[in-house]
């Protein structure tokens, strides 16, 4: 290729990264126009300028912000909601960064946010985010630690299911059926603690038998991996 | 005629789908569809009579060489094999330019106004069924993360059981917060999922997608 056209080439290039880098970053305020009212726009746009500067997703304000729009819900309260969701992810953020993660990805601070929604605490998500190591997405454990604290599972067993199925070795689409193995137990009568407790075991007895259903660390092919 | 059939419908066909699976007001479609492709599966293929002894004539005949403007027709059109040689540090030249191209020919994403429907682009979607039994509404959507908390764009159809409302949605991969909307103004939680509080005072149903898993 010649140089003038490596030189068109990466001009273009730098032009597209431009209009791509726009669209995907869509301003708040268009992207909360008409949704809200113009009060909550300017406060939300600000809680996203912070949140970004910290490193924290601001997608998650926005989409608080519209539910609030969309539910009628008061000026003050809009506000109030998307600043508790800024302040959960912050505390996420700084579960991730004591378990190890340097700079957690943006979906698994949104996950650990909204573990801390379902009832976990910091050190639950923290805990969680430690079982994951380097062989499974803390984004989708976290979610469905949440997911089971938000069907009745108190904490500690929540992150003992989690773990002890992480340990097993489980593929993350067993990790995302936890949830509704729990719920099916509840339905015959068990209480959402005993049910996790008794998966927890199961997982534990697995984890026990080397060799089955393991998972290679992330970035190693294999036919196995989720 | 051109039949386009629902994309359920086309899983049921593919066997990925039990008839069951699908929602009440599909199965006349899927079952439709299922006799048309019988009827095709199961009608007999006839060969006319000679046509192997045809077939070998025709071959033989263009197996002779070709002469004059034939011959030249034939180089120009006839497949070959092409041997393409290419260097390492061209390849990403190239592929950034081809990258370039797509980025600068598509078109901006619209703004998404108020109340207009979001179709989810992601790149695995699960379909997923909510049922809601709701006797007397007249209307009755789901609104959720993944469609902006609309109230309007998944609409619930009302089945043939009295006030069981159902409606089938593609959900990108990933955690979603949701809930009903009853008659436009009446939030309600789906009884069959956990729940979190909304920061507004009521509480979202919780649901999480994996490719091919609904966690509930």
């Amino acid at each position: 290729m010649s140089p003038l056209a490596t030189l068109g080439v990466t001009a273009a290039l730098h032009i597209a990264a431009l209009g791509v880098t726009a669209t995907a970053q869509q301003p708040v305020a268009t992207q909360l126009a008409g949704r809200v009212p113009a009060t909550v726009v300017v406060a939300v746009s600000a809680l996203a300028d912070s949140a970004a500067t910290r490193g924290l997703p601001v997608e998650p304000l926005v989409e608080k912000a519209i539910e609030g729009g969309a539910k009628a819900a008061t000026p003050e309260r809009i506000v109030a909601a998307v600043q508790a969701v800024l302040a959960r992810l912050g505390r996420a953020q700084g579960a991730l960064q004591a378990a190890g993660v340097a700079t957690p990805a943006p979906d698994a601070i949104e996950a650990g946010g909204f573990a801390l929604s379902a009832g976990l605490e910091v050190g639950n998500v923290q805990a969680v985010a430690l079982a994951c190591g380097t062989r499974y997405s803390a984004a989708v454990a976290l979610r469905v630690a949440g997911t089971l604290s938000a069907l009745g599972v108190p904490p500690a067993q929540t992150v003992e299911l989690v773990k002890q199925t992480l340990r097993s070795g489980a593929k993350e689409r067993d990790l995302l059926a936890l949830p509704g193995r729990v719920e099916a137990q509840v339905a015959q009568g068990a209480t959402p603690g005993q049910a996790a407790a008794g998966l927890a075991r199961a997982a534990a007895a697995r984890a026990a038998a080397p060799g089955q259903n393991r998972v290679p660390p992330r970035g190693q092919s294999s036919s196995h991996r989720p | 005629m051109t039949t386009v059939f629902h994309p359920l419908v086309k899983r049921f066909l593919d066997g990925e789908l039990h008839l069951a699976d699908l929602p009440p007001e599909l199965h006349a479609e899927a079952r439709a569809a299922e006799r048309l492709l019988g009827a095709v599966d199961r009608a007999a293929v006839t060969l006319p009579a000679g046509l192997d002894a045809r077939v070998m004539a025709e071959v033989r005949k263009r197996a002779t060489a070709p002469s004059g403007a034939r011959r030249w027709w034939h180089g120009l059109v006839a497949s070959r094999e092409i041997r393409v040689r290419y260097r390492l540090w061209t390849l990403g030249p190239a592929l950034a330019a081809a990258a370039a191209l797509v980025l600068l020919l598509t078109p901006a994403r619209p703004v998404v106004e108020a109340g207009m429907p979001v179709v989810a682009t992601a790149p695995e979607s699960v379909f997923v069924r909510f049922v809601l039994f709701a006797p007397g509404a007249h209307q009755v959507s789901v609104a959720g993360t993944f469609n902006q908390w609309s109230v309007t764009a998944a609409p619930l159809a009302l089945t043939g059981a009295a006030g069981v409302w159902t409606a089938t949605v593609a959900l990108p991969v990933g955690q979603h917060q949701y809930a009903f909307v009853v008659d436009g103004r009446r939030w309600v939680n789906d009884p069959a999922a956990p729940t979190v509080d909304d920061g507004f005072g009521r509480r979202n149903s919780v649901m999480a997608v994996g490719a091919g898993v609904r966690a509930l």
